[in-house]
């Protein structure tokens, strides 16, 4: 495998974008909620106004950061390590070795299936971190891969 | 093989005991319900049920078993639970044992393993005979010596030894051993902080004394009025500290820790002896710990941070291994015990945060305090002068995080890392095949002035120690980041 910094898969966009059309329904249902309170028990009309407001704005953000979302978060898989970088503002960066990982965790909701992605999770003995996507075939073989270097660590510590 | 135990008869005390710390509520209950008879009965039923019943068939249900690879438990009354522990797998045992169970030669054992399912214990058995332990401790000494030598071998030691005799009888000699004195554990107890708990209690039983008391009170002595303040607050603060240094006392009484073999073993305890083994293997990291009080006093706390709960009673959910050290003799008499760590005070001026980087660490103590100053002292701005102490607290607090944070490499395979949280200065030893990952945070303007957050992640308890030196210089995260990619 590989070792240089990886972008996630293309598709991910896609996916993202689908979930902010699906936070604005979220958000669109609760809006009329709202409206129900103020329509018949008389809720005061800011509530209304500032639920609105958010079902508007939250999608709007939420699908214009996509870009850079995609730009700033990438990972590497090493022989030895997984390592992650996301954020812009806020730049994260973290190092697992393989060697500590405990389990690797493959799911995928009914969108990353329909585009044949997955989301990786990994656990060490403390600590979760998670790949928001990646193509099947590569989220596999990162999977094999640590479990092979488990067998052969079997004297473990923890 | 020997057939499943019951624990001894006075366990069921010990569970009526637990029901009742747990349910303690529904006495009240009983008492508010008093005018209403099916209530009341009912209630009654409840706690007849939950302080007698349910404990008794818990009792009755409970057994176990030793066997030369593993311990057995039985437990449960509707739901069987058949639990099997092999020794090798053991992270901690833990002995406790009230001093009306010592004529009985008995004593609650609770059993640790590394998995983190739940929060409680994988074994926990009340009143069984002191020689289980020894049995256990026995076994898990072999377990670790022939780990390496075929199964066979070890069949063959273990059907020897199906009687509660230890059948390895523990010969392997203790190499190190530290026992507090008097007078340092005095000390130790003077300076607890555990009295800031009890002071926000007492201030809040404070709050609930009925106003026109107090009215009554300040209205008779309108000049005294200041002095009766300042007194009272005096009092409560005497009240909690004294509280404070007892609970410590008692706690730490004649605390003691031994190596023996590999097994890190600690007592302590005045009328609940508590004895903890761990292997030193399992340890994940050590942690040096001052408050600021100790550091007046040249006293320091030795932890070791274990993949187990069995410390959950001690300070941060640590195992204290010395609870109290001159910090002259820090680095002579710890090393006996953990041989990894470094036999003179180490150099952590690799990673620092000085000049004007202080700033910002003081700025963030600052900011947190600022919102709900300036919210308080509109609402009483009367005790504005109070208010203004918390930031003159908050603004050296910054500073001493600033001044304590350092770190760096002992050895290749073993970093140091010392921050300065709530007053407390703490240094990790973190050998690198136990720090589980390592995370680098930078924000944009943090990019512009060439600075890093460094986080370690280390397992302790169940959960997950995130070690955070802020503000660093770029380069000094890197290289932490860059060591532990190289060396892993």
């Amino acid at each position: 495998m590989s070792s240089e910094n990886h972008h996630l898969p293309d598709r991910i966009k896609l996916i993202w974008g689908i979930s902010a059309v699906g936070s604005f329904i979220a958000l669109l249902v609760l809006t009329g909620l709202i409206w129900l309170t103020y329509r018949y028990w008389d809720w005061p009309l800011w509530i209304l106004s500032t639920f609105a407001a958010i079902t508007i704005i939250e999608p709007i953000i939420e699908g214009s950061l996509i870009p850079y979302r995609y730009r700033f978060t990438r990972y590497q898989i090493s022989a030895v390590a997984v390592e992650m970088q996301s954020g812009f503002i806020f730049k994260k960066r973290v190092a697992i070795p393989i060697a500590r990982v405990q389990n690797v965790t493959l799911n995928a909701g009914p969108l990353l299936q329909w585009q044949k992605l997955t989301k990786v999770s990994i656990a060490t003995a403390s600590t979760n971190h998670g790949i928001e996507g990646l193509e099947l075939d590569e989220a596999e073989a990162l999977r094999d891969q640590i479990m092979r270097l488990a067998r052969e660590a079997r004297h473990d510590q923890a | 093989m020997t057939k499943p135990k019951r624990t001894h008869p006075l366990g069921l005390f010990l569970h009526i005991a637990n029901s009742i710390k747990e349910y303690w509520f529904l006495f009240i209950l009983v008492f508010t319900l008093y005018n209403q008879p099916i209530w009341f009965a009912l209630c009654w039923a409840g706690i007849i049920l939950a302080m007698i019943i349910w404990p008794a068939t818990r009792w009755a249900t409970l057994s176990y078993r030793v066997t030369p690879t593993a311990i057995e438990v039985n437990s449960g009354v509707f739901v069987r639970h058949h639990e099997h522990i092999p020794y090798s797998r053991i992270q901690t045992v833990q002995r406790k044992q009230w001093f009306f169970l010592a004529p009985f030669k008995l004593e609650e054992l609770y059993i640790e393993t590394a998995s983190h399912d739940d929060n409680k214990p994988e074994a926990r058995l009340a009143a069984v005979p002191t020689t289980l332990a020894d049995t256990i401790d026995g076994y898990r000494l072999g377990a670790t010596a022939t780990e390496t030598a075929d199964s066979a071998d070890t069949k063959e030691t273990g059907n020897s030894a199906d009687t509660d005799t230890a059948p390895i009888p523990a010969t392997t000699p203790v190499t190190a051993h530290y026992r507090i004195n008097n007078r340092t554990l005095l000390k130790f107890a003077f300076t607890s902080t555990g009295f800031i708990p009890l002071l926000l209690i007492l201030l809040a039983i404070y709050n609930k004394i009925p106003r026109s008391w107090t009215d009554a009170l300040i209205d008779d002595a309108t000049h005294l009025a200041l002095i009766a303040l300042i007194g009272g607050a005096i009092a409560v603060v005497a009240i909690a500290w004294v509280g404070a240094f007892l609970w410590t006392y008692i706690r730490y009484f004649h605390f003691d820790v031994a190596l023996q073999g590999d097994q890190l073993k600690t007592a302590k305890g005045l009328f609940q002896r508590n004895t903890i083994t761990a292997p030193l293997t399992r340890i994940q990291a050590i942690r040096v710990k001052q408050n600021v009080f100790r550091q007046w006093l040249h006293i320091q706390t030795v932890q070791v941070l274990l993949a187990s709960k069995a410390a959950s009673k001690d300070d941060d959910d640590d195992l204290v291994i010395l609870p109290a050290v001159p910090q002259s003799q820090l680095y002579d008499v710890a090393p006996p015990f953990v041989g990894w760590l470094p036999d003179h005070t180490p150099d952590l001026s690799d990673l620092n945060v000085a000049d004007r980087r202080q700033w910002y660490l003081i700025r963030n103590a600052l900011l947190i305090v600022i919102a709900p100053v300036a919210l308080a002292s509109f609402f009483l701005p009367h005790w504005m002068w109070a208010f203004a102490l918390i930031l003159v607290i908050a603004f050296f607090q910054g500073r001493f995080a600033a001044h304590q944070t350092g770190g760096g490499l002992i050895t290749p395979r073993m970093l140091a890392l010392q921050t300065g949280h709530m007053w407390t200065k703490e240094t990790y030893y973190l050998p690198v095949n136990m720090i589980q990952s390592v995370r680098l945070n930078q924000s944009v303007w943090m990019k512009r002035t060439g600075l890093m957050h460094l986080i370690v992640n280390v397992r302790h308890g169940n959960k997950n120690q995130a070690i955070e030196l802020r503000y660093l210089k770029s380069e000094q995260a890197q290289r932490v980041y860059d060591w532990y990619l190289q060396t892993v």
